[in-house]
């Protein structure tokens, strides 16, 4: 599972509003440092890396909804819960196929077919899924989304990205 | 899947540790709502709450681990346990369904096969301008009626789909036992007073 992204400058004595901005906006560009491998679809670790961010993303989101306006956040809120949902949709397809695979080694012959056959079904509904992925960020960018959201959450926590700069850990 | 219940109280201008004690306070008692309820194997949806309860609070307490002195980590670890394990016991719940209905759509598709095939045998023969009863199909043509049938037959497929299912209630029982024992565990090791005391729940009361 790919590993968290270290949220700068965090301290145990943080404000709650600053600790929002910081996790929130370390969150949002770590999850969207996996947009272009998931959109390739060339490596299902991708997706599942963006998929795991994202999660991190809305719990973070959750966590923090007290330094946000109840109603303007849900929007946001609303917005980064589809994110997961559609990439959710993807890998426990790709999780239902590597594990079906697994198991073909120790089936009976006779036990083959079915699960070839279930194989199939799933690889073609998972193929299906790829363009509702593209769809998905086509909408995010027309609806400028990730300008919306850093404005918003640096509104509220004086938080400024820029300058925050998160970056993945060194390995 | 149950909304998380809302906090009050919090103060955002204030310290992150008083207002994620306040957080996860909340949230410790979602977890525990469900004690009782998870003690019957067949509460598949108190089971699957459970799980988003255990995560929501798993996530908390990663978030918020920062801002207390105590190490929260041991704590995640048995909550992640937790979790983990609904979370399998979940995906036996739903892939159990979800091979049901797979069996239903080959019986669907078999069905079709047959009945396309029916209809164009029908429509091949020459028609008759009698009423007289049709004459019995010669052993040729059933013979030929069978292996246009062989395609479109999805029999051969069940076997394996039915023994995925039986192993995958084997697997729901077994995760279930295991889920139960944890509980039972963290509950005799008073888990939720010691995480409580980490965080300084009762410097509020």
């Amino acid at each position: 599972m790919a590993k968290a992204w270290e949220v700068p400058g965090l301290r145990g004595d943080a404000r709650f509003r600053d600790a929002a901005g910081r996790v929130i906006l370390t969150r949002w560009t770590e999850m969207m440092s996996y947009r272009e491998g998931t959109l390739l679809g060339e490596d299902i670790e991708e997706l599942h890396a963006m998929r795991v961010s994202s999660r991190r993303l809305r719990a973070a989101m959750d966590a923090f909804e007290g330094a946000f306006p109840a109603k303007s956040f849900k929007g946001y809120l609303r917005q980064v819960k589809e994110i997961t949902d559609v990439l959710g949709d993807a890998r426990d397809l790709d999780v239902a196929i590597e594990r079906l695979n697994g198991l073909l080694p120790d089936l009976r012959r006779d036990e083959r077919a079915g699960i070839e056959g279930l194989i199939a079904r799933y690889r073609a509904e998972r193929a299906a899924e790829d363009p509702l992925i593209a769809a998905l960020f086509a909408r995010i960018d027309e609806s400028r989304f990730e300008r919306r959201l850093s404005r918003y959450v640096e509104k509220h926590t004086g938080v400024l990205l820029a300058k925050l700069k998160p970056r993945p850990p060194e390995d | 899947m149950t909304k998380p219940r809302p906090v009050t109280g919090l103060a955002p201008d204030g310290r992150m540790r008083r207002n994620a004690r306040r957080i996860l306070q909340v949230r410790i008692d979602e977890v525990y709502s469900f004690d009782g309820l998870v003690a019957d194997p067949a509460n598949v949806t108190e089971l699957h709450d459970m799980r988003i309860a255990c995560k929501r609070l798993r996530y908390l307490l990663e978030i918020f681990g920062i801002a207390f002195d105590a190490d929260l980590d041991p704590f995640l670890e048995e909550v992640k346990g937790l979790q983990d394990l609904l979370g399998d016991i979940h995906d036996c719940d739903v892939q159990v369904p979800m091979l049901e209905d797979h069996l239903r759509w080959l019986s669907d598709r078999e069905g079709g096969a047959a009945r396309r095939l029916v209809a164009q045998t029908a429509a091949s023969r020459p028609r008759r301008r009698t009423a007289a009863a049709p004459k019995p199909a010669s052993e040729a043509a059933f013979r030929a009626f069978e292996r246009q049938l062989e395609p479109g037959r999805r029999g051969d497929e069940r076997i394996g789909v039915h023994a995925l299912i039986a192993r995958r209630r084997r697997e729901r029982d077994e995760l279930y036992g295991e889920f139960l024992d944890t509980w039972r565990r963290l509950k005799a090791e008073r888990f939720r007073p010691r995480l409580e005391a980490a965080i300084g729940i009762e410097d509020d009361a």
